[in-house]
């Protein structure tokens, strides 16, 4: 006996919805790869700078936009100073939403000049060069070089920021998210030329394929899939106190019951297979 | 000669590319950083030109032929046309001659983007979730010691990652990053081997000529 | 229920729900999105590479602060239209002959470096190896099994000689690596696409409907 295709959508949406519409809070725990990275990031000091490179194109957005919010309330919320930027065009408009959404929030809550978010003291958006490998070799020599203007068009070189942050050497750490394997270029070119950390945020499907690499300490940390969005989100919140939607956390549990039902259905699936094979 | 002058060009390039990581000295990154600045960025945006071009001249040719489905083409060129002309008019950070919005009611490039592009791309993929759960019921079938291997460890690493791996027992999620780290690495890593061998490879036949398919038909 | 009142919401969600449309069978309103969403996204593109690249990288320069070296990129780059037009479009050849050869020629030391050299210095049972697990003597059995894993994947995939005897044996403990890599791959992948499924619910019934608080 077959089931109609359809019924399983149905389950899986009602699987999937259900605990969205009736949410319960389930508590999530960092595992090491995260911490690290979450370690390298707060371990940036005054005089440097993180990039956050959003390589991750729309199609993934829901695993890996987390990741960006939460990097960016990290970053604002202890001051260190953060260049955005991106590889392809794609994507440049996510990373924009992004930044957009954490900085009106801290902006909203801000009491003085001093607690806000302010463009090209407390970060800067570079915006997009093609092709990736223009800027991942050559921000090894000069930032500003390579993006003359930023994405608003101001010169970069007149940021304030910029008047420290030259090139690799005044940057602590690059942290990419990206859906495809980006971060093994940043580590191909950049950090084997300019001994840039790289830290990693990517997608589920790429998760297994990275762990080589992070093994080998290529990969300073890794955050995977919305799971490992809700592991950075939790230690953002429990070690600087930053409340803000934690939208990777708020899944968890829908996470839960989705990946039980696929379970099943594979079980369901070979009870089949195996019966009617016993039957023949 | 219409075959020589690329297959020289594709060794000189070539050429040049490896010997940057070879030399450092600032006397040589200095045309290095020509060739990636200048050349490579210009050229990138020319080829979207082609790729562009290609598209449009697709589409028109649909509609000049009235082959199938060939009324969605004009949606398609109406799309491009307008989201190009707010673009190119209105600005990147909607800082252009048009103007891109009325009253509170909004209308430049990032908007379009995140209203169309964005819900559009992410619905697509979205979708991928209903086929994987027909596909595992109906496709996943435990034939072989390999696949019931295979099967084991995906369940465990379901079961494990998430917020109910940790209730079940505390030491679940540390076997599973332990699989991932240790095993996982292990298979992971014979197969990075084999892939950076064949990329190689491959990268040394297209300098070196042997390999011609970019060449493309003709003479 | 909220049910949001910003029309650009509407759109977005509609939308979505032409593309969802599909799960029942292909329709018109999933085509119409389909090419809504390619005709946007190149506009989006032209947008970009016209302000950020042509502009201030090629065009200013060259025909307004003088900057005449840039005629070679630009009439490489032209070269690239020679493709629309049949007597010429060989010529198409020589700026992807560049663009190609200088990327793969960058490919060349970097994949070496990073993929071959840093891998197997991680795979190589030294003490340094030992200690980056943090576990103590535990260290050295996972890096042995980290060893003895790669090598019989690597026999695994090697099919220049028939798996039998010493290979055979290899290969088979190899598959084993392979399949566990896999199997958590696939438990990744599950993942993957439900959070792609739940981001999208998120915004149907968050941002639109106003369901989910």
């Amino acid at each position: 006996m077959t089931i109609d295709r359809r019924i399983i959508y149905a389950i899986l949406l009602a699987v999937v919805t259900l605990p969205l519409v009736f949410p319960s809070v389930l508590e999530v725990t960092p595992m090491t790869p995260v911490e690290k990275l979450f370690t390298a990031v707060d371990k940036t000091t005054d005089d440097k700078a993180l990039i956050l490179d959003c390589s991750y194109s729309p199609q993934i957005k829901a695993e890996v936009e987390p990741m960006a919010i939460a990097v960016l309330r990290h970053a604002f919320q202890t001051r260190k100073k953060i260049l955005v930027l991106s590889l392809y065009v794609e994507m440049i408009g996510l990373a924009t939403r992004a930044i957009n959404q954490v900085v009106e929030e801290f902006n909203i809550s801000a009491q003085t000049y001093e607690d806000s978010i302010i463009y090209g003291r407390d970060y800067v958006f570079l915006g997009w060069q093609p092709p990736p490998i223009v800027p991942m070799l050559g921000m090894g020599e000069s930032i500003a070089n390579i993006y003359v203007v930023d994405y608003y068009g101001n010169q970069t070189d007149t940021l304030h920021m910029m008047e420290k942050i030259r090139n690799y050497n005044d940057i602590s750490i690059l942290v990419a998210l990206s859906g495809s394997r980006i971060p093994i270029s940043w580590v191909a070119y950049a950090q084997n030329r300019y001994g840039l950390q790289v830290g990693v945020g990517c997608t589920a499907v790429s998760g297994a394929d990275f762990y080589p690499y992070y093994q080998t300490g290529q990969f300073t940390g890794l955050m995977v899939g919305m799971k490992g969005a809700a592991e950075y989100e939790e230690l953002v919140e429990t070690n600087y106190g930053v409340k803000g939607r934690r939208v990777a956390s708020e899944a968890m549990l829908s996470l839960t019951y989705a990946h039980l039902a696929i379970m099943l259905f594979i079980v369901i699936g070979n009870i089949g297979f195996f019966l009617h094979r016993r039957k023949k | 000669m219409k075959k020589m002058i690329p297959l020289t060009l594709i060794f000189i390039a070539g050429l040049l590319g490896v010997i940057s990581f070879v030399i450092p000295h600032p006397s040589y990154q200095v045309y290095d950083e020509w060739i990636r600045n200048d050349l490579l960025r210009v050229l990138s945006a020319f080829a979207v030109v082609l790729a562009l071009g290609s598209l449009l001249r697709v589409h028109f040719d649909k509609i000049k032929r009235k082959r199938r489905n060939w009324q969605f083409s004009w949606l398609l060129l109406f799309a491009f046309a307008a989201s190009a002309a707010i673009g190119l008019f209105g600005g990147v950070a909607a800082d252009g001659i048009l103007p891109t919005a009325i009253g509170s009611f909004r209308f430049d490039i990032q908007t379009l983007y995140e209203n169309i592009v964005i819900p559009l791309a992410s619905s697509m993929f979205a979708l991928l979730a209903f086929f994987m759960a027909s596909a595992a019921y109906r496709a996943f079938r435990v034939r072989s010691m390999e696949a019931t291997l295979l099967l084991t460890a995906a369940f465990i690493v379901m079961i494990g990652l998430l917020p109910l791996g940790y209730s079940i027992s505390k030491h679940l999620p540390e076997f599973v990053q332990w699989i991932l780290n240790v095993p996982n690495v292990a298979g992971q890593r014979g197969i990075v081997f084999g892939i950076a061998l064949g990329v190689i490879a491959t990268s040394l036949k297209i300098i070196l000529g042997i390999e011609r398919a970019w060449l493309g038909g003709g003479e | 229920m909220n049910i949001s009142t910003d029309p650009w919401v509407w759109i977005a969600s509609i939308l979505s729900l032409a593309i969802l449309s599909f799960l029942y069978k292909e329709n018109p309103f999933f085509r119409a999105a389909e090419h809504i969403f390619l005709g946007v996204a190149n506009g989006y593109l032209v947008t970009f590479y016209w302000h950020r690249i042509l502009m201030p990288i090629l065009f200013r320069p060259l025909f307004q602060q003088g900057d005449l070296l840039l005629i070679i990129p630009f009439t490489i780059g032209i070269l690239y239209l020679a493709r629309f037009i049949p007597r010429i479009s060989w010529l198409v050849r020589i700026p992807i002959a560049i663009y190609m050869g200088y990327w793969t020629g960058v490919l060349i030391p970097a994949t070496i470096q990073a993929q071959i050299i840093k891998q197997i210095q991680g795979t190589v049972l030294t003490s340094a190896n030992f200690q980056s697990w943090n576990a103590g003597p535990w260290g050295i059995v996972w890096s042995v099994i980290v060893f003895i894993g790669v090598l019989c994947t690597i026999s695994y995939f090697y099919f220049s000689r028939e798996h039998k005897g010493v290979i055979g044996a290899t290969s088979r403990v190899g598959i084993v690596f392979v399949m566990i890599g896999f199997g958590a791959a696939f438990g990744y992948t599950v993942m993957a696409r439900i959070s792609l499924l739940i981001g999208k619910l998120q915004f149907l019934l968050g941002d639109w409907l106003g369901i989910i608080k």
